[in-house]
């Protein structure tokens, strides 16, 4: 790995690309393996997987149409991490292809019985969402979504690479003018995408906060990759000067801000459900709550708030780089979870049940993620070199 | 005003320029003091009767209502909750664009804030007293109003701690305790000002008593400084935390059209959608009356229309999230309740909030709409309408309810209009004088944003 701190390039890519991508090769050929072991469980693990690193790649669009739209400073620095996240798009819309043939298995809305008068297993209550619940919608909403999110995170990083080779200040407007409506289409993609892929994992449950859910788990999900990367690359001597403690200050406190947000939102949409105690919405905890479950459940309230509230509260934390680095990738371990405890229950609803595929698949998607990110990340100046903001960024203090 | 974007960014240091034409700090302390030390204009006058006069009949009505009970207002059997309710929610969410701009602006490093903050804070207090007066009144028999605090008594009575009501309490007790002391430690500096300027004893003595011996040296500034960051950290979580209690007085309960889990969120971006609303209507009519247009300028006018276009547009994601999930859920109790929101006997209120709340605010995605005055002027009226009206949608939700029969169509009564409009008596009553005797812009925090504050300044280009 070589890079050259003139031009902000990395002149030679190291070998994190390829280690990246035999591995998710390798773990993904592994996991198909698996699939003829128990198909079900594997769809079940490769959709976690899937959004876990889609989420990233989410909150980095969000991340990047944040930046452009607030007009801050501070993160100027940080902005190809997020532009580059967001490239992957791409990437994940091959690796979403192989969900549309785990639909039968994931979605029970997806057999068509369900819908038929004639048939024993005729759902009533799933019959009046047919009008949304059915496969050829479910496709169409699919091709918007991954639409909008192309198209956005297409033009904005073209646009910002553009910058680079000259000093066109109109560039910052223009990005920022496509971020205010591309914030409106990423609300309604996230929130329906979410509803889609995994609320109606269990068709008959439904909650309106869902979709604010999971963008406040993408926010957390890009604000904590952002410091690996960081630290990554600060362990290689790279960038040092850039990313420096008070940028790394900021995304600690931005990332402390998101787990109270998060927890904020876990919370509401359990205690108004837990309050009311209605049968038809508080199943959805039951499961999670009344057998092994519960233990996963007592993970994500001490693994995803506590001890993170508790490890990022004080100024010190927040500016020990290697110790945010762990936190960012505990973190980030805990939105895995969180992901895992939202799909597994509802085809596990009988208790805990853990597979090898759910690690294999998770490296696997995660290679080829990490390696896409890693060649569009370095086919660029890693910085934006000529943005109006920059030198602000590079020298900004936290007074 | 037409200041080009250059003339915007002072060179030598390459901030934005927040305050126009480029006062010496002398200059701000001249504009804002001279509001408090002057003699009122005619205008103060003629507002002040006509508010002090709407607060008379304000408490002409309480009497009445606590002599005859609350039988003079427009209750009826299936809507058992009416005006009180709205009026309290209603004005409990225009205090929270004050703690918004005073704490989360501030820890966002929002230097643009320091114009508006001190009104804002200041609008936060009176609306909270204006809300905290309708469920004290509520109850009917007000002399017992202490029961809703857990004092140990010889009947071993409590309140019920499972009630979202008593959590109101709480909530919005805290809420003006900590507001209120947020307000005060800023006024400080500004006190010691007056303090220092103030002619007749009676000011001197006054102002110096709760300008606590400021001295402005560096020591009281670093303390001060800390204290407001941490209480700054402190109110952070009361802008969520507050409307998210008080949404939770619909949420638990088991009504269709009340219990959705999105409500908190819904509630706080509500909330602060009307408060931005709120300030917007007062800063416009203050900056006119006073003359503040280079300190409050159209630059941040335009940045707080920004802000309620994205609470406006949260504020719509919340309708059309409850709206698709009542059809979601097939549940066909909460299908009807938001069919009959939009299409049934109160169809019209619910289109108002809708018109108001989300058609209005798309205005401000054009830059000439947001930097105009008059448009931005009637566009808050409109959304201080429409947010009443959204929690007026919310509880008429009652007057149709499982049981057919029971059925009963809510208006309301000579009095219950004459309380809110009383309750904005009371409020431009409080906040008429607090533009009269303290001082309306955070002088000090003004200066603080001036190029010349800043410790390169002069260091660029040798001045």
């Amino acid at each position: 790995m070589k890079f050259d701190s003139s031009t902000y390039r990395f002149t030679e890519p190291g070998k994190l690309g390829k280690i990246a991508l035999s591995a998710g090769l390798v773990f993904l050929v592994i996991s198909v393996l698996g699939y003829f072991q128990d198909s079900a469980q594997f769809f079940l693990a490769y959709i976690t997987s899937f959004m876990f690193w889609l989420s990233i790649a989410l909150g980095g669009l969000f991340f990047t149409m944040l930046h452009h739209l607030t007009g801050a400073k501070w993160s100027t620095v940080l902005r190809r991490v997020s532009e580059s996240a967001a490239g992957t798009i791409p990437l994940m819309l091959i690796l979403f292809i192989p969900i549309l043939f785990g639909l039968h298995e994931l979605f029970h809305w997806s057999h068509p019985e369900v819908y038929d008068p004639a048939s024993p297993s005729l759902d009533e209550l799933l019959k009046k969402k047919e009008a949304y619940l059915n496969v050829p919608f479910f496709v169409i909403r699919a091709v918007i979504y991954f639409a909008v999110w192309f198209l956005l995170s297409h033009y904005l990083t073209k646009t910002s690479v553009a910058q680079d080779s000259g000093h066109d200040d109109k560039l910052t407007g223009q990005m920022r003018r496509v971020s205010a409506p591309g914030m409106v289409l990423f609300a309604l993609t996230i929130t329906f995408a979410s509803f889609d892929w995994l609320m109606s994992l269990d068709a008959h449950w439904f909650s309106t906060i869902f979709g604010v859910y999971i963008f406040s788990g993408a926010f957390l999900a890009i604000m904590s990759f952002m410091i690996l990367v960081g630290y990554f690359q600060r362990r290689r001597d790279v960038l040092t000067d850039v990313i420096t403690v008070e940028h790394y200050h900021d995304l600690g406190k931005l990332t402390f801000g998101f787990i109270i947000f998060w927890a904020y939102m876990a919370f509401s949409q359990y205690f108004l459900i837990w309050y009311a105690n209605i049968p038809e919405e508080n199943y959805w905890y039951l499961y999670r709550w009344d057998n092994s479950w519960k233990y996963v459940s007592l993970v994500i309230i001490f693994g995803h708030f506590v001890i993170p509230f508790v490890g990022l509260l004080t100024r010190a934390a927040k500016r020990t780089i290697p110790y945010l680095a762990v936190m960012a990738g505990w973190i980030l371990v805990m939105r895995w979870a969180d992901l895992y405890w939202l799909v597994m229950p509802t085809h596990h609803q009988g208790g805990f049940h853990f597979s090898w595929m759910d690690v294999t698949t998770c490296v696997g998607v995660g290679g080829l993620f990490v390696w896409f990110f890693w060649k569009r990340y370095t086919s660029y100046a890693v910085v934006p070199v000529k943005d109006p903001g920059l030198e602000a960024s590079i020298h900004f203090t936290n007074t | 005003m037409n200041v080009s974007a250059k003339e915007l960014s002072d060179s030598s240091t390459q901030r934005e320029i927040l305050v126009l034409g480029n006062p010496t700090f002398e200059k701000i302390t001249e504009a804002v003091s001279r509001i408090v030390e002057g003699k009122p204009t005619r205008w103060w006058y003629a507002l002040f009767s006509i508010s002090v006069l709407l607060t008379i009949m304000l408490f002409a009505n309480l009497v009445y209502l606590f002599w005859e009970g609350t039988g003079i207002w427009g209750l009826n059997n299936p809507v058992g909750w009416g005006w009180a309710i709205v009026n309290f929610v209603f004005w409990v969410g225009i205090g929270h664009a004050g703690t918004l701009i005073s704490a989360i602006l501030f820890l966002l490093r929002q230097r643009w804030r320091t114009s508006i903050n001190r009104f804002a804070e200041a609008m936060t207090i009176f609306a909270v007293i204006c809300a905290l007066l309708f469920p004290a009144i509520h109850v009917g028999r007000v002399w017992v109003l202490y029961w809703v605090f857990p004092l140990p008594n010889q009947m071993g009575m409590w309140p019920n701690f499972r009630s979202p009501l008593l959590w109101d309490t709480f909530a919005v007790g805290t809420y003006f305790t900590c507001s209120l002391l947020f307000w005060y430690v800023g006024l400080v500096p500004d006190l010691a000002t007056l303090r220092d300027r103030a002619k007749a004893r009676i000011k001197k003595i006054l102002y110096g008593l709760f300008a606590l011996g400021w001295r402005g040296g560096n020591r009281q500034w670093r303390h001060y400084e800390l204290s407001y960051l941490v209480l700054a950290g402190v109110s952070t979580p009361l802008v969520l935390s507050v409307h998210s209690i008080v949404s939770t007085d619909f949420a638990t309960s088991l009504l269709p059209g009340w219990h959705t889990t999105i409500f908190p969120p819904y509630f706080v971006a509500g909330a602060i959608f009307s408060g931005f609303a709120m300030v917007m209507t007062l800063s416009l009519i203050a900056r006119k009356v006073f003359k503040l247009e280079d300190i409050i300028t159209t630059k941040t006018l335009e940045r707080m229309n920004k802000i309620i276009l994205v609470t406006g547009l949260m504020v719509g994601y919340a309708y059309s999230m409850e709206f698709f999930i009542a059809w979601y859920s097939g549940n066909d109790y909460e299908r009807f309740a938001f069919i009959n929101r939009a299409f049934g006997p109160y169809a019209w209120a619910y289109w108002i909030m809708v018109s108001c709340n989300v058609i209005v605010p798309q205005l401000f995605w054009f830059k000439r709409l947001r930097t105009s005055i008059p448009v931005m002027f009637i566009a808050s009226i409109f959304v201080n309408i429409g947010m009443w009206f959204e929690r007026f949608v919310i509880v008429v939700t009652l007057s149709r309810d499982y049981l057919p029969s029971s059925w009963d169509y809510y208006s309301p009564t000579i009095y219950d209009i004459m309380l809110l409009v009383g309750s904005f008596g009371l409020f431009f009553t409080l906040f008429l004088l607090f533009l009269r005797y303290l001082p309306m812009v955070a002088m000090s925090e003004v200066k603080g944003v001036l190029p010349q504050a800043d410790p390169h300044y002069n260091h660029g280009e040798g001045g």
